[in-house]
């Protein structure tokens, strides 16, 4: 029975008698898979047409919809591991060193050099608005300058450690960059704000904002994105823990305030805030 | 020899038997013994043999002692119910089918995944708990549904059950007791009268006109009388053995108890009805024959790209979620409770029609059936004797023998007809029971035997009032009706008060009364019964009884006043009247006619190719009678004696190809090889079997399914049980059935009507149909489920489609469209099709499957896709960057990952785009499986023709789906619970022109296949 089967099966796979192979002989396949293949050429070019069709719709410099962004993003620099954790001891150099050299790349297009070179002096204070005029585009958008030596103690200038060596570090803060967001109403600059969490507020100690009171300037806003804009230079917000408990972990949430950027959600814990643990070591 | 030596010797063979069942290790040779002709001869030795045999005394009985021994050997007298099974293994049954352990298997992947995970510390795992908790609940409640679906039909059968308890009376100790049935041992003297059932196999010793029916049993229609001398070999055929659980319906008799429990006749057959395995419904066979495809193909599926993601690089974890997922997309999970629902929603249309269905799945049995094996007596027949025919003035009328009177009657006027009627009213015994006047006539109660009662509805139908015409004859004598001078005769007074002869009337078997006869009555003129009168009789006598009726004459005398005047004192015993000299009326033949519907049924099944075999236990005669009036066999169809006797040569030189009709007695089956009968069945394509016993009926149902037949048997007998049993489909009579044929059938008329049969393979050849649109259906949508998860294997782009999401549509939104196509109508007049060869018409064919994954669900995969791209892009990832994101769109610490705009999302951000995502592809499938729906209304004809909202439920359905869709994407609170986000009301059209795509296509298919009829495109395309 068994072997019966095993020809059964052999037969299938090739009989020599009807020279079929897989039940079916070489011109039955041959017109089959002509069939599916002028098929499926069909039916690629039905999905290139209508995917041709849906990218017209698209506009080159703004996505159709934003209904993912409402509340911008923030990170921190030095990111640190992957869960937010900034630890490090003022002992041991090489427990620090990679936070500041991970600074400095990151500043280094901040430099005010590269800045006057590629940017714009803008008025502060206000939107730095560049509309098109109807269909003739007003391409490429210029940006602002944020010069590096806005972060003053934080820029790396005059302590080229960030203050780590000294277990008085800066946090860099930047807020996710959102196409035409306009930040703050009524010509008020958004800040940054941070605090520690609950238990901890007697450890966090004495905070610095770079700039002053941790502002974003509203010249900085909106963005035209990447293709418009191709130097936009994100702002940043510097802040320095002056004498924060040590040997001790400490919780900290920035969040930024402003008047019109939503809450995000509970569930997303880096929409319009961003929390970490910061820990120095001095043993 | 003493007493105890005969104990002993007893023993030993019981010894000897026990032995011999344990070396019967294999079953089948078991059941092969089963199926030989019962072998005992308790009925043909004399009574002092049979008084040894037992160690008992005809007049005595047993001693209590002795009795109580036996009892102790045998157990008691009663037939052991058949081994269920524990409801614990039902249930596991329903959760260990080959798509539910897939189903476990993956839901088993999703826990040890949630598991090391959770180990490793992460929390934003709760995904695969939740998946895994969602696919177990998913095969708990199929198999909940499953299950409720077999236990209810299990109710059924329990309700028919008979609980009260037997009485019997019984000689022990040479004293009469009445003890329970169920302590009667063998050796038993036990006394019956009418009225009682039978409590044991028995061996008359004495009887007084007793008669038993035993149409339970071997499916004669009328009582047999019981006597004490042995007339036949064959135990079923001889007059001396009364049957455990046939009942007496007149008369007395004592008899010892040869058998108890299950080793008497209906004990074996019993035994045999459950030994014989339930073969399992041809649709059984084609879900199983597929399930084994998809699951098989999911393995496959699964562990190709388990090899694939383990070779690009992913992690083992990673892969085994992805073979799980794989599993989840590609196993259609809804679909064995669609078939459910299907097949239940045919079962209550049935149930409608009076044929309710047991086991669902015998509802498209039936419609694949090709050869009824039909019961006759009280299946095709009404079970109850009718005056059929008359002859009287040289002429045979044929009475109506509808249920319902509605037929047409023959010429009342002669003067004959009113003496033959005269004769029949007051020569008869029979009365109705009281209180019937509203019931019409032939459904009224009588007391009396069948042929009695035939003649008193005959009568109170042609004369009118009988009770109140007898009342004017006055009775003043009677002789009952005995074997030994065939004839019952009374003596009346006139009506007429001035008339002062008596009146004799006499009936009984034909050629007793002719003898008695000198003159016959012709047009009302008594004339001498001469040659030529004698043989017209004999003609007219010989056709009567060639139709299978049973025939009695009358006659009639008046008694001249002078021999015996006003007052005489007649004695019946010395019969002090003149009995001979007497004048002949007529002749009446009586027969069970056949219902009214069934040739009609009979008809109807041979426009839709099923053949219809009767298999009978009552006379060949008879039966062909019954099979040419309903058309069994056909009018001009000759069997192979017919054609001897026509061309006047003898049998063996008739060519048996010639004759189309044939028909074959117990007698002759037995001799027969299964090769022969296979012959016979293959030559003849017009069969009856008669004298049949229940082991013959099985060798017969076997050998059609020998011959690829789906055979469905019907019956009511207890005789029928094993038969039912071995069918295809047991189809069993709900009031006339007995509890051993509705436990063995798979389905009840409750109507008895042969005619619901026909209904039932309508119902059942469109359910198949039907079944086969839904699961094209509910497969096309396997393959846009599972191409999202091989893109994101192979080209990593962030997930179109999540598990959560695949469950909904498989058991949420798509079940009732589904479900909605088995109220769709017949494309074509399916009762003219032939039958549906179980080898080739599968349910699940290579076409369908190829059609609906590779053309249709190619087109809705692509559909799907194009409105992800869009849904992806116009938020901000252009299609082209989408490839090969998978890596950084995962990775949880990723909070400013740039989009193709250069904004800066976070993990969330793209988690809830990714939802969008989910949402639009659950849309996108969505609306093509509306358009899915739609061409699956029909496979060949245009759905134009078939019309667009003539299927009510199937235009709900799919608003319902809509409802459904949109309820999942805008409630508040899905994002985070169901993983479904409110998405852009442009998104859902943009599937639209792949749906019109999908409906044209078909369109076009169909009129292809229609066009050209087998050509390459109807091989191809046609499903």
């Amino acid at each position: 029975m068994a072997k019966d089967g095993d020809n059964g099966w052999k037969e299938y796979v090739w009989n020599p008698r009807t020279r079929e192979f897989l039940g079916r002989t070489a011109s039955s396949w041959g017109l089959i898979l002509l069939f599916y293949l002028v098929f499926y050429i069909f039916l690629a070019g039905m999905f290139c047409l209508t995917m041709y069709v849906m990218l017209q719709t698209l506009d080159d410099h703004k996505p159709k919809w934003q209904d993912r962004l409402s509340t911008p993003g923030m990170v921190i620099r030095p990111k640190g591991d992957e869960y937010y954790q900034i630890t490090y001891n003022t002992q041991k150099t090489e427990s620090w060193d990679m936070y500041a050299q991970t600074l400095d790349k990151f500043l280094s297009p901040y430099n005010n050099t590269a800045q006057v070179e590629k940017n714009n002096v803008c008025k502060p204070d206000e939107y730095f608005q560049q509309e098109d005029s109807g269909e003739v585009k007003n391409n490429p958008k210029r940006s602002c300058q944020f010069n590096r030596t806005i972060l003053d103690e934080c820029s790396g200038i005059t302590d080229r450690y960030y203050g780590y060596q000294e277990g008085k570090p800066c946090i860099i803060i930047k807020l996710n960059r959102v196409i035409g967001m306009l930040p703050g109403k009524d010509g008020q600059a958004p800040f940054v704000t941070c605090g520690a969490k609950k238990e901890d507020t007697e450890k966090i100690g004495e905070l610095q904002y770079f700039p002053p009171n941790g502002t974003f300037n509203l010249m900085y806003y909106p963005y035209y994105g990447k293709k418009a804009q191709v130097n936009y230079s994100q702002p940043l917000v510097a802040v320095k823990f002056l004498n924060i408990t040590t040997n001790e972990d400490v919780n900290i949430e920035c969040r930024i305030n402003a008047n019109n950027i939503p809450t995000g959600s509970e569930r997303d814990k880096w929409a319009g805030r961003v929390s970490f643990k910061l820990r120095i070591n001095t043993i | 020899m003493s007493k105890k030596d005969t104990y002993d010797m007893f023993e030993m063979d019981g010894d000897m038997e026990k032995k011999k069942k344990k070396k019967k290790v294999n079953k089948k040779e078991k059941m092969e013994g089963m199926k030989k002709e019962i072998d005992i001869d308790d009925h043909e030795i004399t009574i002092d043999e049979l008084e040894m045999r037992y160690n008992t005394s005809v007049t005595k009985g047993l001693t209590s002692t002795f009795a109580a021994q036996v009892f102790e050997r045998d157990g008691p007298n009663e037939l052991k119910p058949p081994k269920g099974t524990p409801e614990y293994v039902k249930f596991a049954r329903q959760l260990a089918g080959g798509l539910q352990c897939l189903m476990w298997v993956a839901a088993c992947i999703c826990s040890i995944a949630f598991g090391i995970e959770f180990a490793k510390g992460n929390v934003n795992c709760f995904d695969n708990l939740y998946l895994a908790v969602v696919l177990i609940a998913v095969v708990v409640v199929t198999g909940c549904f499953g299950y409720y679906q077999e236990f209810k039909s299990t109710n059924i059968i329990a309700s028919f059950k008979n609980l009260v308890p037997q009485q019997a009376v019984v000689i022990r100790d040479g004293q009469k007791n009445v003890i329970n049935a169920y302590q009667l041992v063998v050796g038993d003297m036990v006394e019956i009268k009418g009225g009682d059932g039978i409590p044991a196999d028995i061996r008359i010793i004495t009887s007084q006109a007793c008669k038993v029916d035993n149409s339970s049993l071997t499916g004669e229609s009328e009582p047999q009388s019981r006597t004490p001398e042995c007339t036949h070999e064959n135990p079923l055929e001889t007059k001396n053995i009364a049957f455990f659980s046939t009942t007496c319906m007149e008369g007395i008799a004592t008899g010892m108890i040869i058998s108890t429990g299950d080793r008497t006749i209906i004990g074996r057959i019993a035994t045999l009805a459950s030994g014989v395995g339930n073969e399992k419904t041809p649709i059984a066979i084609e879900i199983e024959h597929f399930v084994d495809i998809i699951a098989g193909l999911a393995i496959f599926f699964g562990f190709t790209f388990f090899v694939v993601a383990m070779f690009i690089g992913y992690a083992f974890l990673e892969a085994m979620i992805f073979f799980m997922a794989i599993v989840v997309a590609y196993v259609p999970e809804g679909l064995l409770a669609t078939v459910t629902v299907c097949l239940s929603l045919t079962a209550k249309r049935l149930a409608r029609k009076n044929c309710v269905v047991k086991n669902l799945e015998a509802v498209e049995t039936l419609g694949s059936t090709s050869v009824i094996c039909s019961d006759k007596t009280g299946t095709l027949t009404q079970n109850r004797m009718t005056v059929a025919h008359l002859w009287f003035d040289n002429h045979v009328h044929a009475a109506d023998t509808t249920e319902d009177q509605s037929g047409k009657s023959f010429d009342q006027s002669s003067e004959t007809w009113r003496s033959l009627a005269r004769v029949a009213t007051l020569c008869n015994r029979a009365t109705f029971r009281p209180d019937q006047e509203g019931l019409p006539i032939p459904k009224r109660l009588v007391v009396g035997d069948a042929s009695e009662t035939a003649l008193l509805k005959f009568t109170e139908l042609s004369v009118g009032n009988v009770m109140d015409y007898r009342d004017r004859f006055k009775k003043a004598v009677e002789v009952p009706f005995n074997s030994t001078n065939k004839f019952q005769l009374s003596i009346h007074e006139l009506d007429d008060p001035l008339d002062l002869r008596y009146l004799l009337v006499m009936k009984g078997a034909p050629e007793r009364i002719l003898e008695r006869c000198s003159t016959i009555l012709i047009k009302g003129q008594e004339l001498p019964l001469d040659e030529q009168w004698s043989e017209a009789f004999q003609t007219a006598y010989m056709d009567l009884g060639g139709l299978g009726e049973r025939v009695l004459g009358f006659c009639h005398l008046y008694l001249s006043e002078k021999e015996v005047p006003r007052g005489y004192r007649f004695d019946a015993d010395e019969m002090n009247f003149p009995t001979s000299g007497l004048c002949f009326a007529g002749l009446i033949s009586m027969i069970d006619p056949p219902r009214a519907t069934v040739p009609g049924a009979v008809m109807k099944c041979r426009t839709a190719g099923i053949r219809v075999v009767m298999v009978t236990g009552d006379h060949p005669i008879t039966a062909r009678a019954i099979a040419a009036n309903v058309g069994i066999i056909t009018e001009g169809s000759e069997t192979v004696e017919d054609i001897a006797q026509r061309k006047r040569i003898p049998v063996e030189q008739v060519n048996k190809r010639d004759a189309r009709a044939c028909v074959i007695s117990g007698g002759q089956l037995k001799d027969m090889s299964s090769e022969e009968l296979d012959e016979a069945l293959r030559n003849h394509p017009e069969m009856v079997f008669a004298r049949t016993s229940p082991q013959q009926k099985l060798i017969i149902v076997e050998s059609c399914q020998r011959l690829g037949s789906i055979v469905a048997v019907t019956g009511d007998g207890v005789n029928d049980s094993p038969a039912l049993k071995k069918a295809d489909i047991g189809v069993a009579m709900g009031i006339a059935g007995s509890d051993a044929a509705k436990n063995a059938a798979d389905m009840i008329l409750l109507d008895d009507n042969f005619a619901s049969i026909v209904t039932g393979v309508e119902q059942g050849r469109l359910i198949f149909d039907n079944l086969k649109k839904s699961i094209a259906y509910t497969l096309t949508k396997n393959i846009p489920e599972l191409t999202p998860y091989l893109i994101y294997i192979t080209c990593s782009v962030p997930l179109p489609l999540g598990c959560i999401t695949i469950l909904f549509i498989e058991l949420a939104t798509d079940i009732y469209p589904s479900v909605s196509l088995a109220y769709e109508k017949a494309e074509s007049d399916i009762m003219n099709l032939k039958p549906r060869n179980p080898r080739r018409d599968r349910l699940v064919n290579e076409s369908l499957a190829v059609y609906s994954y590779f053309q249709i669900g190619a087109i809705q995969s692509f559909a799907g896709f194009t409105d992800y791209f869009a849904a992806m892009a116009q938020e901000g990832w252009y299609p082209l960057v989408c490839i090969g994101l998978r890596a950084h769109w995962e990775n949880i610490h990723f909070q400013d990952m740039q989009d193709s705009y250069g904004q800066e999302w976070t993990f969330n951000q793209r988690l809830y785009q990714q939802f969008t995502c989910y949402t639009v592809f659950f849309v996108s499938i969505e609306i093509c499986q509306i358009s899915d729906v739609l061409i699956r209304k029909t496979r060949r004809l245009s759905v134009f023709t078939q019309g667009f909202f003539r299927n009510k439920v199937l235009v709900s359905a799919i608003v319902f789906q809509l409802l459904l869709g949109n309820l999942l994407c805008y409630c508040p609170g899905m994002p985070n619970i169901f993983n479904f986000m409110p998405i852009r009301v442009q998104w859902w059209f943009v599937p639209v022109p792949y749906g019109i795509l999908i409906f044209v296509y078909d369109e076009i298919r169909k009129l292809g296949v229609r066009r050209h009829p087998g050509s390459w495109w109807d091989q191809e395309l046609y499903y």
